[in-house]
């Protein structure tokens, strides 16, 4: 069986949404709860090796504290900053290990962070975030198990695994990054604390999703224009007036009307140019890219994003092949 | 957060300002012209500015001993402010504040606070006063990450809390509480989730950012005069220099000292400036020679002043005034 990986991203949920919104705040030791449900749910599984991102306060540590099981649990032998490129490097470490599957805990920007390095290997995202469009709303301990059911040596087809969609921006031939749900170009400043939450600063809007039920910018492209997250196609939203004004919940708490000056569906051969310049790209939710003035910037739809595994199909798979009950003697 | 270049250059001149002044300390400690305890604020540049930069003159803001660049963010003026931490009489507290005790009422910041912990229940009874006049003004207290493991900071919080002050208490986090380091003595990784506990927002921000840091609490200040009662602001830094001059560190190994000036917050700023096209070289260039032109200034201004007379050393002591204290 191939091992399993976590990477628990120790500042989701933390952000400055906790202050200009409402979210809610993810302290740490609840991760190392979620990751020890995790972990007993695989155990449970019978999966064996399980290799941790390792993080400055040691969530991998805590939840093994005390904790009774069979499976072995090693740390990946990754550099550490503090920042995002742990979460890729992890990533990549883990997909170079041929890993069966990564439970992620964050929100979208883990998972962005995931997916730029995570390659073949399905992600199972739990939401530890702010604005959790990709991650599930989910029980770690079913987590656990369904990541256990991902990994298992099965001859059955892999149905519970999707295919995600992805956003790549570019410069000419040159991917210079990616989102997972939304692309937010907003006025030129800095990063500084990183969260889009004014949307008098905005000016455009990408999706790969427009799901109603999301919350985020993704929720402006679904109040005009619903498309699910496999749709294979995305939407360009125009900020400004002359069009619609939309309720969207733009992050938790925070209710906004956005005026939508146009939208259009795009496909994924249809590279379109970001106009707004000098400007201040989010990508899934946090400030990421500066773009100077007259930066030629595309945005593309590219459908070959992560596979990511759906938790109660893989469940309901795993119930059908009977996998829960016991043998009988 | 649109801020105009002008108020930029400015943030940026006052951080290079804050860090020539303090290292002329450390100067003048090792060349032995300044007795007594001197904490240095070096590498915590961008918390001192990216705190006094979104205030209003009106606010009111008060930190530990190692607070001086606060005072210069605040505009202070940097003749009076050495000349205290020198002891002359022409210091801002007739030189009896010292670096510990350094106060400068004129710009409402009511002082360093030698003894850490006890500055946050202070802050408490500035805000109270803030509440009642009414005018919308805030009190912002600066403490370390040592004493946020002291009683008074849960005492200071809670009571503002229930109080709904309009109070912002900012932990300055440089991962050192004099040789602790804070991943030995902290049940938590992040101090601001001990916010939640007293029922008001915490946030941690890089407090190597300037404007993460300037937006942080811009935003948490709105936030306290719209009514809606205190915060918690956790600014995570780096500590350059020993917690007082003359502390080998000893404690610290090396290459976490090389990892911590990589991430200079003047450094940052600076880049940030050019990249974005909103400064040139020469224009940074020229506001780090006016800062030390205006500390060479500050500096003769000091030599040439004198120690207060012998007959004041009773006079504007809290407890003195009018009586003996013999």
């Amino acid at each position: 069986m191939r091992p399993v990986g976590i990477i628990a991203n120790p500042a989701s949920g933390k952000d400055i949404r906790r202050l200009v919104a409402f979210g809610s705040v993810f302290d740490n030791h609840e991760k190392v709860n979620i990751v020890r449900r995790v972990l007993l749910g695989l155990d449970s599984m019978g999966v064996q090796d399980v290799r941790i991102m390792p993080d400055f306060f040691g969530i991998g540590p805590r939840a093994l504290d005390d904790l009774d099981l069979s499976l072995k649990v090693s740390y990946l032998d990754i550099p550490l900053e503090g920042t995002q490129e742990d979460s890729t490097r992890a990533a990549k470490a883990l997909s170079d290990l041929g890993a069966a599957c990564i439970v992620t805990l964050g929100g979208d920007g883990t998972n962005r962070a995931v997916a730029k390095a995570c390659g073949e290997v399905p992600l199972l995202p739990i939401s530890t975030g702010t604005n959790n469009v990709f991650p599930f709303m989910v029980e770690g301990t079913l987590a656990g198990i369904a990541a256990g059911v991902a990994a298992l040596d099965s001859s059955s087809p892999r149905s519970f695994i999707d295919r995600a969609p992805r956003l790549e921006i570019r410069r000419g031939s040159e991917l210079v990054d990616i989102a997972l749900v939304d692309v937010v170009v907003s006025n030129p400043g800095f990063i500084a604390s990183r969260a889009v939450w004014d949307v008098s600063t905005i000016h455009e809007i990408f999706l790969t999703r427009a799901e109603p039920g999301t919350i985020g910018f993704s929720s402006v492209g679904a109040n005009v224009c619903a498309l699910p997250a496999n749709s294979g196609k995305g939407v360009h939203i125009t900020i400004g007036d002359g069009g619609q004004k939309v309720k969207a919940p733009i992050a938790p708490g925070l209710i906004r009307w956005v005026s939508v000056a146009s939208y259009r569906v795009f496909e994924p051969a249809e590279p379109i140019p970001v106009s707004y310049t000098p400007s201040v790209i989010a990508l899934d939710g946090e400030r990421e890219l500066i773009v100077s003035k007259g930066d030629r910037l595309t945005i593309h739809l590219a459908p070959k994003g992560p596979r990511v595994v759906d938790i109660a199909r893989a469940l309901r798979q795993a119930s059908e092949l009977c996998l829960f009950l016991q043998p009988q003697a | 957060m649109d801020l105009p270049k002008a108020d930029l250059l400015q943030m940026y001149k006052k951080m290079v300002t804050i860090r020539e002044f303090e290292e002329s300390l450390a100067e003048a400690v090792a060349g032995g012209t300044l007795p007594g305890f001197v904490h240095l604020g070096v590498g915590q540049e961008a918390v001192m500015v990216g705190v006094a930069a979104p205030l209003r003159p009106t606010d009111w803001i008060s930190g530990t001993h190692r607070e001086h660049g606060m005072m210069i963010a605040r505009g202070a003026d940097m003749g009076p402010m050495r000349a205290e931490i020198f002891g002359k009489a022409t210091g801002y507290c007739k030189g009896k504040g010292g670096s510990m005790h350094l106060a400068v009422y004129e710009k409402c910041a009511p002082g360093c606070n030698g003894i850490l912990g006890p500055n946050q229940t202070i802050n408490n009874g500035i805000a109270l006063a803030l509440k009642r006049r009414g005018k919308g003004d805030i009190a912002v207290v600066l403490f370390g990450d040592g004493a946020s493991h002291r009683g008074e900071f849960h005492e200071a919080l809670n009571l503002a809390s229930i109080w709904k002050l309009p109070a912002m208490a900012i932990c300055v986090n440089n991962q050192y509480g004099i040789s602790g380091c804070v991943d030995d003595v902290c049940a938590v990784e992040d101090i601001s989730a001990r916010a939640a506990g007293y029922g008001m927002p915490g946030l941690t921000v890089d407090g190597c950012d300037v404007m993460a840091v300037y937006e942080a609490v811009s935003e948490t200040a709105k936030s306290i005069r719209a009514g809606k009662g205190p915060a918690l602001l956790e600014l995570k830094t780096s500590r350059w220099r020993g917690h007082f001059e003359g502390d080998p560190q000893s404690y610290r190994p090396p290459q976490e000292m090389e990892e911590t000036r990589r991430r200079d917050p003047i450094a940052r700023f600076a880049k940030q400036l050019l990249d974005q096209g909103m400064a040139k070289e020469a224009e940074l260039q020229k506001l780090r020679d006016e800062a030390k032109r205006e500390l060479q200034a500050a500096i003769e201004f000091t030599d040439k002043s004198g120690y207060p007379p012998e007959e004041e050393i009773y006079t504007d002591l809290v407890y003195a005034e009018g009586r003996s204290v013999r």
